[in-house]
């Protein structure tokens, strides 16, 4: 399954079937659009917390947003705002901005919303980010989806401090349909065969500019207009947010982690045998938590997990769910290499008691090769690895690159690589949420690699990540 | 020709003339027009100025009227107020209808006299107590006539106008015989005011009981879901709010504005290059009119030194559908720029502009309201269609007739319908007429300091829309 709704993969269809090129353009709203949500509310919410917001601030920005529902100006919220802005740093608000992409926006961007752009990407379309809001807020998205131009809202910016003015309107309603338009003939953009997708009610004028109008998770009453104007309308489903019963079931999950390891050590105690234990403990710790959080795998190629053992097992890293998930695929006679920080996460304590990981200290270089060689005995004497090649978790499906550790292991143990794609880990599981939502995870398992050597490791290596990038784009059926 | 013949075209039409406008009551909306009449400032009267090829000939002109009103009976009918306002306006026949009273000649120098007399023709108010048109044939100009047909809003709104006319008029030049006539109706009795009002109370009174039961059940429903009700009244009064004080402030270069003095212009411009204007914009041909006429005032600004970013211009807004077809119309205003000098972007702005006003609930509003207001005193509608904001310029794009056409042998060469001024300082009509489009605006003497200058900055701004469809088009 691609993962997608009907309707979504028949956008993405009819994108595909329609005229291909750079004079196609391709614009997307932010808010409500490309991510859930607001990411103005988000950065509002972080000035809330960190109390930079003033009684009377607070008080001017409420009335002016009931102000605006109740038929307002509805773009002085935001000239409320950029004035409270006057005299920060520009630089420290760009940074500001990637730290809550990371943390918090990342994980509300709609997944279809990235499929839409993405085909829009392989139709070679001009792609641009259309939005009222800064690029503080658009850019480290933009960047994420591979979005190079932004059509958005200016801040004058002085001596590397906002001065709260705008520079030009801000692109909201009107000003967004005439910087659309301005940006379409720069950019030699044929409108009448181009590409819009917004939400808002405000987004009319936007929409009405292109020859491919869509209405996309609309508001009410863009919803009402859509409707008269005979509009295309596109319901995304949204990123699935922590409820309180899923972080009840990820409680009893971590409990049914700890108990299924305790069982199985047992089990291994009783039978005299540790290393049957700890595969018994490795069962019962990934399956009985798994299934108290309602999380089930979907698996392709599921043969290709055993024909090649021992291997080392490279996957995709989005999510703490990857470890439980991979554990229960990899089932048993496997072995993890971890960071030494990550040593006492209470995540993981009891089951790394239990897989006995290689811990590797990325500060010292000399114990790192001590500690891989004995890794490469451990392989050879049949304890599979796994790896994550990316090093660390990305905050969104976007690969990161891949480092060439994995690849030497391979290359020095004289074993495969056997690639597995996880798709979407991080909806289940964002990356900084404690909160395991309840899903199907779909696995893919890719052809594996034989005969690693250091001459053509780097050309293979790209290479794979390229069948990781193709997979993830276009999910085999 | 592989077209029906003219005569079998014509035929059919007529027959559809017959059954043109029939209903007994005015509607609520001509009903609120209607009373809240104060001509001129705030008038419901438009005057259509059809240039002919020739001086048809006098006589075969009025026995064809003659013909026309009896073939569409409303010309013949005059409007019956009930008393008190518990009921709607009745048409009635009026039994002293004089043709002679509504039609006459004069005769002027050249078409620019005809247009001053045309406009002081459209100033005088109408006898309410007659049938409500007035029609004076222009002869003597150097080349050709002039039929000047002054009509009300009760009786046709300019779009109804124009469709009557369109009906009327004939295929070709020649006199066409046995031409129908309407169904001798036998004439209703004369309806008394007096009785009007106690039928449209005995009305009121018989549905107050199913009138109290849907108020106590719509309350019910409201009880039920106190949430949802105040949210969608709120939601309602914001889109009310939006459409009456969201617009641009009225332009300080178009004031002051009385109301009093009208000025009238023509203008022609070649269908096909709006057309392909309003394509390249992604609009239609209303939005390249709207667009056409703000490319003209921008230069009249220009040329005065007055820089204005947005105007508030009135358009009508299709309530059914988006390429403004449909039956169902409602007026409303958008900001319109005053700063793009490219046309097609103009017009792509326009059509951002009206397309927008679709996610207003309240769109409707006056239609909505009119039943009630109607109900109360005459002044209170005059003053509800005065707090309606008044744009700087009404912009309405009207289909006339595809083909050539005639009246009474003379070859009709323009139809130039000119719109009142409720409010505003110009009024500009688009008529599509064969290939042509013809534009007639309406201007208020008072508030346009140069009139000259704007008739220059409308040829200008014909030229522009006509140069861009050009240069850009196929």
């Amino acid at each position: 399954m691609s993962g997608l709704s009907t309707a979504a993969q028949e956008a993405i269809d009819a994108i595909e079937a329609g005229p291909q090129g750079p004079e196609v353009g391709a614009f997307f709203d932010l808010d409500g659009t490309l991510v859930a949500g607001y990411t103005a509310a988000t950065f509002y919410g972080d000035r809330l917390k960190g109390r930079d917001v003033s009684p009377a601030e607070f008080l001017r920005t409420v009335v002016t947003a009931v102000d605006g529902e109740l038929g307002g100006d509805p773009t002085r919220i935001a000239h409320v705002a950029f004035s409270a802005m006057r005299g920060q740093s520009e630089e420290a608000f760009a940074d500001l901005g990637e730290r809550l992409f990371r943390s918090k926006i990342a994980g509300t961007i709609r997944r279809e919303s990235r499929a839409l752009v993405m085909a829009h990407q392989r139709a070679g379309h001009t792609v641009a980010v259309a939005s009222a809001a800064t690029k503080y807020q658009i850019a480290p998205v933009a960047r994420d989806l591979g979005v190079e131009h932004l059509v958005c809202t200016q801040l004058v910016v002085e001596d590397g401090q906002f001065t709260g003015a705008t520079d030009g309107p801000m692109l909201w309603g009107r000003h967004k349909a005439s910087g659309v338009r301005a940006f379409a003939r720069e950019h030699g953009i044929d409108l009448a065969e181009s590409y819009a997708y917004g939400n808002g009610y405000e987004d009319v004028a936007f929409l009405s500019s292109v020859g491919h109008p869509t209405a996309l998770n609309p508001h009410r009453d863009l919803r009402a207009a859509a409707a008269r104007l005979g509009w295309p309308v596109l319901d995304l489903s949204d990123p699935v947010g922590g409820s309180l019963v899923a972080a009840g079931r990820t409680a009893a999950a971590l409990a049914g982690m700890n108990a299924g390891v305790g069982l199985g050590l047992a089990y291994g105690l009783a039978r005299g045998d540790l290393r049957e234990g700890r595969n018994a403990a490795i069962r019962l710790a990934t399956q009985l938590p798994m299934t108290l959080a309602g999380v089930s795998l979907e698996v392709l190629n599921q043969e290709r997990l055993w024909t090649h053992r021992p291997a080392i097992f490279v996957a995709n890293h989005q999510s703490a769910l990857d470890i439980p998930v991979l554990g229960r695929l990899l089932e048993r006679d496997f072995t993890i290499v971890a960071k030494k920080e990550a040593r006492w996460d209470p995540r993981a304590v009891v089951g790394s008691f239990v897989i006995d990981p290689a811990w590797i200290d990325r500060s010292d270089s000399e114990s790192a090769r001590a500690t891989l060689d004995g890794v490469v005995d451990r392989i050879r004497s049949g304890t599979s690895l796994m790896i994550f090649p990316e090093g660390t978790r990305s905050a969104t499906p976007v690969l990161g690159p891949f480092r060439k550790g994995a690849f030497h292991l391979a290359a020095q143990a004289g074993v495969p690589v056997v690639p597995i794609v996880l798709r979407n880990t991080g909806e289940l599981m964002r990356r900084s949420s404690l909160v395991l939502n309840p899903g199907v995870v779909d696995v893919c398992v890719l052809e594996p690699e034989t005969d690693w050597s250091v001459d053509d490791m780097s050309e293979r290596i790209a290479a794979l990540r390229t069948k990781f990038e193709e997979t993830l784009a276009r999910w085999p059926a | 020709m592989s077209d029906s013949s003219p005569v079998d075209d014509d035929l059919q039409r007529w027959g559809g003339a017959g059954t043109w406008s029939t209903g007994a009551e005015l509607t609520s909306m001509q009903t609120l027009l209607w009373r809240a009449e104060r001509h001129p400032v705030q008038s419901s009267t438009s005057t259509v100025v059809i240039d002919l090829d020739r001086a048809p000939d006098w006589d075969r002109f009025v026995a064809a009227a003659e013909w026309g009103t009896r073939l569409v009976r409303r010309l013949r009918q005059r409007v019956v107020e009930p008393v008190v306002p518990t009921a709607a306006p009745t048409w009635a026949d009026d039994p002293t209808f004089d043709l002679a009273y509504h039609l006459r000649r004069e005769r002027v120098a050249d078409r620019e006299e005809m247009l001053e007399h045309a406009a002081q023709i459209a100033l005088r108010p109408f006898d309410r107590t007659r049938p409500l048109w007035e029609g004076v044939l222009f002869e003597g100009m150097p080349d050709g006539a002039a039929y000047v047909l002054k009509i009300h809003h009760a009786l046709a709104d300019p779009l109804g106008t124009v469709q009557l006319l369109t009906m009327l008029q004939s295929g070709r030049r020649a006199h066409t015989p046995r031409k129908p006539v309407a169904e001798d109706v036998v004439a209703p009795s004369e309806p008394d005011p007096v009785e009007l009002a106690v039928a449209g109370l005995r009305t009121d009174v018989a549905a107050l009981p199913e009138a109290a039961l849907a108020a106590a059940r719509r309350v019910g429903a409201a009880a039920a879901r106190p949430q949802a009700v105040v949210a969608s009244t709120l939601r309602y009064g914001a889109s009310v709010r939006r459409l009456l004080t969201q617009a641009a402030p009225p332009s300080p270069e178009l004031s002051p504005r009385t109301g009093r003095m009208w000025s009238f212009l023509t203008l022609d411009a070649p269908l096909d290059a709006l057309r392909e204007v309003a394509r390249l914009g992604g609009g239609t041909l209303d939005d390249a009119a709207v667009a056409l006429v703000l490319g003209a005032l921008q230069r009249y600004h220009a040329r005065h030194d007055v820089t204005v970013a947005e105007i508030p211009v009135g358009v009508r807004v299709s309530l059914d559908r988006a390429d403004d077809l449909g039956n169902r119309f409602a007026g409303a205003i958008i900001s319109a720029p005053l700063s793009i000098d490219d046309p097609v972007d103009r017009v792509a702005a326009v059509r951002g502009e009206v397309l927008s006003l679709h996610t207003e609930r309240a769109l409707e509003v006056l239609d909505a309201a009119a039943p009630v207001i109607n109900r109360m005193p005459s002044f209170v509608g005059a003053s509800a269609l005065r707090t309606a904001a008044a744009p700087d310029a009404f912009v309405l794009t009207l289909p006339g007739p595809p083909r050539r056409r005639y009246m009474a042998g003379a070859e009709v060469q323009g139809i130039y319908v000119l719109g009142p001024l409720p409010g505003a300082a110009l009024t500009v009509c688009l008529v599509t007429c064969g290939d042509t489009a013809c534009i007639g605006v309406n201007v208020d003497a008072s508030a346009v300091a140069d009139l000259r200058g704007l008739e220059e900055c409308l040829a200008e701004g014909v030229e522009e829309m006509v140069a861009a469809g050009e240069v850009r088009g196929p």
